[in-house]
């Protein structure tokens, strides 16, 4: 290891400072960007991104990938479609299917990629064919609407619902509130066991920055429709695998087995029923993004989830997370889907030609991972 | 007789934590080949890496001189280029590519910027000719057999022009033939002026081929005398040492006979995979709660493969039980069910089984018992924290704080780091292997003590040791593992280093 390093304070500024830039540079080429109508449709894009990011992160934790990811949204979003749309199926029921069969298919993949031995890239490279051709399929190649007639549904509403703006408040205030009672009755618990505690004033800023950003999500989007559904629906899943990553054995495991497999094994942890379940959540992630992105669009289409497993990956790894394994956190990745998707969000509002909107991304990935490597110290 | 091609004068390698070489003195003759003997951890290996430019000039103290000049080796390369080549266990062949291709690999004839194939596999048909390999040069490496690949690496060194054939464990791994052709070989290329340090276990074999004999012990050169006035009685005196005992703090509880015992094993057959041989054959033995039953052997015995079997993560049982206190333990049932029934394992090699080097100590030390902390609500972290920093104290790991980086911490706290983790398992036998490699006195002193601990509240320890002051220091009994087999059973009275590695050679009646 090289002996003169720059601080790594550094590596934590150069990510905000580069979305700022990027945020900056829409702004002021389109001041549309910085609106509340586009502020609300970047929340729902960024929740459809980032669902999926989060789902991707307990995968790579272990030290495994998944590239079937893009085709799997299309799937279940394109089967739960079809059972509204062609077979006449309630909304919760064809949800409730599509959410099952994920989890089902990726919990083979799961055992395949760990039992049998074969790399998850493997796997999951078959798997982004297999159901890239089931989807066209089940589709039809056609475009299926998610409702039948212009009726909305549980289905349609994933992406079309707004909390009425007092209920957005209030839900907003609520998060705030619980997340200071759950932070001061942790550093209760810590104080009885003799635990360091970070200093008060510290402690303070980061719960004051964490109000700020909550707060902020009605006050911007009651100024359009008020707090898309979708972005509640990304709170739960952030909470739900901030708690696996922190607080639970498995997301221990998750990490030692990241770190180091062998030493993992050694520890008694059962390593396939782990990484397994890491791939069942997976597809469960994929099944909710799969409904969010097919809403979004409006009906399944046949290039529904084109390539958003390079999107969830690239969050992952912008965010902090070591293709390894055994490295990375829940903040850092909804970081790298907030970049990924305001850069996204930006080009389409600028009309950005296609061609353009890739290498964009492309660049910004091999950056932001160059950035990682050369001032954080750790290798990606 | 020539003055020496090769001089090592007062060489004195540290690592962190570690005195590996302690002051290594020996020269090389042209023509001559040179045995180096001692036990595992006396040093050769790090002696040979220093030879062959692995430890770069300047990573040591001392001396190292080639045909009378200071040999400043930065790499690998420059002491290819001195005439040095070494060859170790691990071969350094493409399988993938045939014997002419790997004998010049990186020096290719070429035409153009062709490789001229006709051309290479007629040097090489020289090269294997003069070797009495019949072997066609096309031949892809990964055909061949162990003891041919050692040849073609012997050849591919001496088309480098070497002066000096470093060879570490040449014969360990050939059949009696193949083991005779490398001999012949050996001695044709003494006659042709090629120097050799021939580095074995098997003393008979360097009573055979050497010409003079050089021993090392912790680090350092102890002796050097010539074959044909040694004996081999003299060989171990020399690799074991007379400076034993005081180091090794063991206190035995009060005898324990008639208990029944922790752990039992009966006529344990094992193999490494289905439809192979077995590595480990019918071993039968007990430990009681208070005792520390040592292992002993040399390299490749089966000892660390027998820890790793108990511990449900070796091999394919082919007969024979085990028993944990009275109750039966499946084969590869599993290190999860393994720890379950009270059994604990510290590997040898900490690094790879033992440690996630990029989390810090709390972290690793909690890893292997964290259902005692989980809650409906998620793991009870502030339980958990005090509970690492109990072990944490007691194991006076460095700085007391749990938060540190185990990737940066010295090998003995990291050897602590595992141990603690072990421990907190709550187990009743607890597995040793080598349990003290590359670790400081001081570290070493309070593994000890551990050991000394665990058994006082009734626990039982089987410990691992190349080193056999550490066997005949800590233990209460002695098993020697002689390939796969046991070679023989020491009570304490019984203890002598000449016994234990006799019977670790398989020569149980010799050196009494």
């Amino acid at each position: 290891m090289k002996p003169s390093r720059p601080p790594s304070n550094l590596k934590h500024l150069v990510m905000p400072l580069a979305l700022a830039a990027i945020a900056a540079y829409f702004a002021l080429a389109e001041p549309a960007f910085l609106g509340p109508r586009n502020l609300t449709q970047l929340m729902i894009e960024y929740s459809i991104t980032a669902t999926l990011a989060l789902g991707m992160f307990l995968v790579i934790l272990s030290g495994q990938i998944d590239l079937s990811v893009g085709s799997g949204v299309g799937l279940i979003g394109g089967i739960a479609a079809v059972l509204v749309f062609k077979h006449g199926w309630g909304a919760p029921e064809a949800l409730a299917v599509g959410f099952l069969l994920a989890i089902l298919a990726w919990t083979l993949m799961g055992a395949l990629i760990i039992k049998q031995r074969v790399p998850a890239f493997i796997i999951t490279l078959g798997g982004l064919l297999v159901f890239k051709g089931l989807f066209w399929k089940v589709i039809d190649n056609s475009t299926i609407p998610v409702s039948r007639g212009d009726e909305d549904n549980l289905y349609s509403l994933l992406t079309t619902y707004y909390l009425p703006a007092a209920v957005g408040l209030a839900v907003g205030a609520g998060a705030i509130l619980a997340l200071a009672l759950l932070a001061a009755q942790a550093r209760r618990e810590r104080a009885v066991a003799g635990l360091p505690l970070e200093s008060r004033l510290r402690a303070g800023l980061k719960l004051l920055l964490a109000a700020i950003a909550i707060a902020a999500v009605p006050l911007v989007c009651n100024r359009f429709r008020g707090v898309p559904l979708s972005a509640l629906i990304l709170a739960a899943v952030a909470v739900t695998v901030y708690f696996l990553t922190r607080h639970t054995r498995f997301g221990r495991y998750l990490y030692a087995i990241g770190g180091n497999e062998e030493a993992a094994v050694l520890s008694g942890i059962n390593v396939p029923r782990v990484v397994i379940m890491a791939f069942a959540f997976m597809g469960a992630m994929v099944a909710v993004t799969g409904f969010t992105m097919t809403a979004y669009s409006g009906a399944s289409t046949p290039t529904v989830g084109d390539l958003m497993e390079l999107d969830a990956i690239a969050a992952c790894v912008i965010g902090g997370t070591s293709l390894k394994g055994g490295r990375g956190s829940v903040a850092g990745v909804l970081f790298g889907a907030l970049i990924m998707a305001t850069l996204l969000n930006g080009m389409t509002l600028l009309a950005v030609p296609p061609e353009m909107k890739f290498i964009a991304r492309g660049t910004v990935l091999a950056l932001a991972v160059w950035t990682d490597v050369r001032f954080g110290g750790q290798r990606a | 007789m020539a003055g020496p091609w090769l001089e090592a004068r007062d060489i004195v390698k540290r690592f962190p934590g570690v005195v590996a070489l302690k002051g290594i003195n020996f020269d090389v003759r042209p023509g001559e080949i040179h045995a180096l003997c001692g036990e595992n951890g006396a040093g050769k290996s790090t002696l040979i890496k220093l030879l062959g430019g692995i430890h770069p000039h300047g990573s040591y103290e001392g001396v190292l001189q080639v045909g009378g000049k200071i040999a400043a080796f930065r790499r690998v390369r420059d002491a290819e280029e001195a005439g040095i080549a070494v060859i170790t266990q691990e071969f350094a062949l493409v399988d993938e590519l045939s014997v002419a291709e790997n004998i010049f690999l990186g020096r290719e004839s070429r035409r153009g910027w062709r490789i001229d194939r006709h051309r290479l596999n007629a040097e090489a048909a020289v090269w294997l000719q003069r070797f009495g390999l019949g072997i066609a040069p096309e031949t892809p490496v990964r055909e061949l057999g162990t003891g041919p690949k050692q040849l073609v690496e012997i050849v591919r060194a001496l088309s480098k022009k070497s002066r000096l054939l470093v060879l570490d464990e040449p014969t360990a791994a050939l059949t009696g033939q193949e083991a005779a052709v490398l001999m012949d070989n050996l001695r044709r290329l003494r006659a042709e002026g090629t120097a050799c340090i021939y580095i074995s276990h098997r003393l008979e074999e360097v009573m055979e081929i050497a010409d003079r004999i050089t021993i090392l012990r912790d680090g350092a050169t102890v002796a050097s005398m010539a074959a044909a006035t040694a004996t081999i009685p003299d060989l171990i005196r020399h690799m074991v040492g007379r400076d034993l005992a005081a180091l090794f703090p063991r206190r035995a509880p009060a005898p324990t006979a008639g208990i029944a015992p922790l752990l039992e094993v009966r006529s344990l057959s094992v193999a490494p995979a289905p439809g192979a041989p077995a590595r480990l054959r019918d071993l039968s033995f007990a430990v009681r709660p208070g005792e520390v039953l040592g292992f002993g052997g040399l390299m490749g015995a089966g000892r660390t493969e027998l820890l790793m079997h108990l511990f449900g993560c070796w091999g394919r049982r082919l007969s024979g039980t085990v028993h944990l206190a009275g109750q039966p333990l499946a084969p590869a049932a599993g290190p999860d069910a393994a720890i379950a029934a009270g059994l604990a394992l510290v590997s040898e090699d900490r690094r790879r089984f033992g440690l996630i080097l990029g989390q810090d100590i709390g972290f690793n030390l909690s890893l292997a018992s964290l259902r005692q902390f989980a809650r409906a609500r998620g793991l009870d972290q502030p339980r958990e924290w005090v509970a690492n920093q109990r072990w944490v104290e007691r194991l006076r790991i460095k700085g007391g704080t749990q938060a540190a980086r185990v990737g940066g911490l010295s090998g003995g706290n990291q050897q602590k780091v595992v141990l603690g983790k072990m421990l907190m398992t709550g187990p009743r036998v607890v597995l040793l292997d080598e349990p003290t490699r590359g670790i400081d006195v001081g570290a070493k002193l309070e593994i000890y003590e551990l050991i000394n601990e665990l058994t006082a509240a009734g626990g039982a320890v089987v410990l691992v040791s190349s080193e056999l002051p550490e066997l005949i220091g800590m233990s209460d009994r002695i098993l020697m593992l002689h390939q796969g087999a046991i070679g023989g059973e020491f009570n304490r009275a019984e203890f002598s280093p000449e016994r234990l590695l006799a019977a670790a050679m398989g020569r149980p009646r010799a050196a009494a």
